[in-house]
């Protein structure tokens, strides 16, 4: 549950400072279409999630105005989205409130922040795979994930889900063989190297 | 009818139920479906953690760019995770000649280029639109009979763009179960999120999510739950006995696809066609009933 002190600190008196809003319409992907926000609160009566994370998202893009840098940065929020695209389709203004979040979570992590870390974890072990092989393992992936903190929480998580993975494999809904790359993996590499260098937060 | 169904990483694996039983159904009704040769993974809903906005489109774009050289049919997703990723950067491509030439300049590097002239679609867009509930309904040889199912659309399923169906209240799922004989119950929560992809890594808050959307199909008297996407499948099936140690509960549902329904009520056979012995709730017995054996 959110903390109503931090809330209010937060939010507090409503003090713009332009230099964050800046930052995050040049740097964060889908960043300036927060300008069309009118505060009206549909995303965040829709959002599953809203009741658990810190700010909800109409909350986030206030402190976006407000110039809250490192409170948008560090909440959770961020990294709860669930992509459930409710805030999107019912947004009054158009706002792509979940590009927003995605892109924003994106930007905290390459600033440093890590608001939620098995997503990140996870997030980050996700996309090594479609780097190495274009396509995701099923089986592969969730076992790196798990070791990716060392091999004590590694053993502990996968006993603790090893029923699944059982359960999977005697209900054939487990590929035995090794996930094999994709033909054109190296132009895919090649690709997406140039993407994440001319997108936003490129090198 | 010819397609390229882009099934995913998903259903080769833990969706395997969903591709088995994709295959008797669509030959039945018709509808051709190729590969796209050397498909990529589409980057799910969790790809942003590690890639940027650009990165993602582009890793889309090669398969709609594939698609386009190899035929350009249209693409049939019968993933949701799947289909609004493909179906949003086609959008964006189509409607921002900017962005397009700066995809292309990425893709050039593959030696690849996309025009922007393929349709992406859900497999429930084709099975309610092309193919039509009366239409399934002539094939139907064992009626689901007597049979209360959720009808679970799940929430990425008919969004972002609502294209064959209402964003808020869709009704092509139900009129499908309807046409296979069953009854869709009434079901407020069919849209509401599962967890998706961030359910492995929040599953304290996502385990309630799924007891919200499973107590609301369970109280409106469905007895088993129909499923169009493999997250959404994965999550509402395989967690319910962890939800119940930890939340107290006592689910014990079916959760099939769509497609696995349709096999059954087709008169294919129930493993080979129907592939119901992937599951893990047996729903072998609520549908024995229904079809009279
Ligand atoms: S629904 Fe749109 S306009 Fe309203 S608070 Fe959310 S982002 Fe702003
Ligand atoms: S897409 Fe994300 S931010 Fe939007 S309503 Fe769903 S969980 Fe909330």
């Amino acid at each position: 549950m959110a903390d109503p002190k931090k809330k209010g600190k937060a939010e507090g008196p409503v003090s713009y400072d332009p230099s964050f809003s800046k930052e995050v319409f040049e740097k964060v992907d889908y960043g300036e279409k927060i300008k069309m926000c009118m505060q009206c609160g549909v995303c965040a009566a829709s959002c599953p999630l809203s009741m658990v994370m810190d700010y909800s998202p109409r909350k986030i893009f206030a402190l976006i105005r407000a110039g809250k840098r490192s409170e948008v940065l560090s909440s959770k929020a961020i990294m709860l989205c669930t992509s459930c695209y409710s805030c999107k389709v019912r947004c009054p203004r158009k706002v792509p409130v979940v590009d927003v979040m995605h892109g924003l979570a994106n930007y905290a992590l390459k600033q440093g922040y890590v608001p939620r870390e098995e997503t990140a974890l996870f997030g980050r072990e996700f996309w090594k795979q479609i780097l190495r092989l274009g396509r995701i393992d099923e089986k592969d992936l969730p076992r790196r994930y798990f070791f990716s903190k060392g091999i004590i929480p590694g053993i502990k998580k996968s006993m603790e889900l090893a029923d699944m993975g059982i359960v999977l494999m005697l209900h054939k809904r487990m590929k035995l063989l090794p996930e094999r790359s994709v033909k054109g993996i190296k132009e895919l590499r090649k690709m997406l190297e140039k993407a994440s260098a001319m997108g936003n937060g490129g090198a | 009818m010819k397609y390229f169904l882009y099934w995913g990483c998903s259903l080769e694996a833990s969706g395997s139920n969903y591709l088995e039983s994709i295959r008797p159904v669509s030959k039945i009704l018709g509808l051709e479906f190729e590969e796209i040769d050397d498909w990529n993974c589409c980057g799910a809903s969790i790809s942003y953690i590690g890639a940027n906005d650009l990165s993602i489109k582009v890793l889309n774009a090669r398969n709609l760019a594939l698609a386009e050289a190899q035929g350009g049919y249209d693409i049939v997703a019968p993933c949701s995770s799947c289909y609004i990723q493909m179906v949003k950067v086609n959008h964006e491509i189509q409607e921002n000649e900017d962005l397009k030439a700066k995809i292309n300049a990425v893709l050039k590097e593959g030696g690849l280029n996309y025009t922007g002239s393929i349709r992406v679609r859900h497999l429930l867009d084709v099975l309610y639109h092309d193919v039509g509930p009366e239409k399934i309904r002539s094939h139907v040889k064992k009626p689901l009979r007597g049979i209360k199912v959720a009808g679970y659309v799940g929430c990425q399923t008919v969004r972002p763009y609502g294209e064959y169906d209402s964003v808020e209240r869709p009704i092509s799922h139900d009129a499908i179960l309807q046409a296979l004989g069953a009854e869709a119950v009434p079901f407020p929560k069919k849209m509401r999120c599962c967890g998706s992809g961030i359910f492995l890594t929040e599953m304290g808050y996502c385990m309630n999510l799924v007891k919200d959307i499973l107590e609301d199909a369970l109280n409106h008297g469905a007895e088993i739950i129909s499923t169009v996407c493999p997250m959404c499948a994965m999550n509402l099936e395989a967690y319910q006995h962890r939800i119940n140690k930890v939340l107290g509960t006592n689910f014990d549902v079916p959760v099939v696809y769509l497609t696995q329904l349709m096999a059954v009520a087709f008169g294919l056979d129930m493993k080979v066609d129907a592939a119901l012995d992937r599951n893990y709730i047996p729903p072998e017995v609520v549908l024995k009933k229904a079809i009279g054996h």
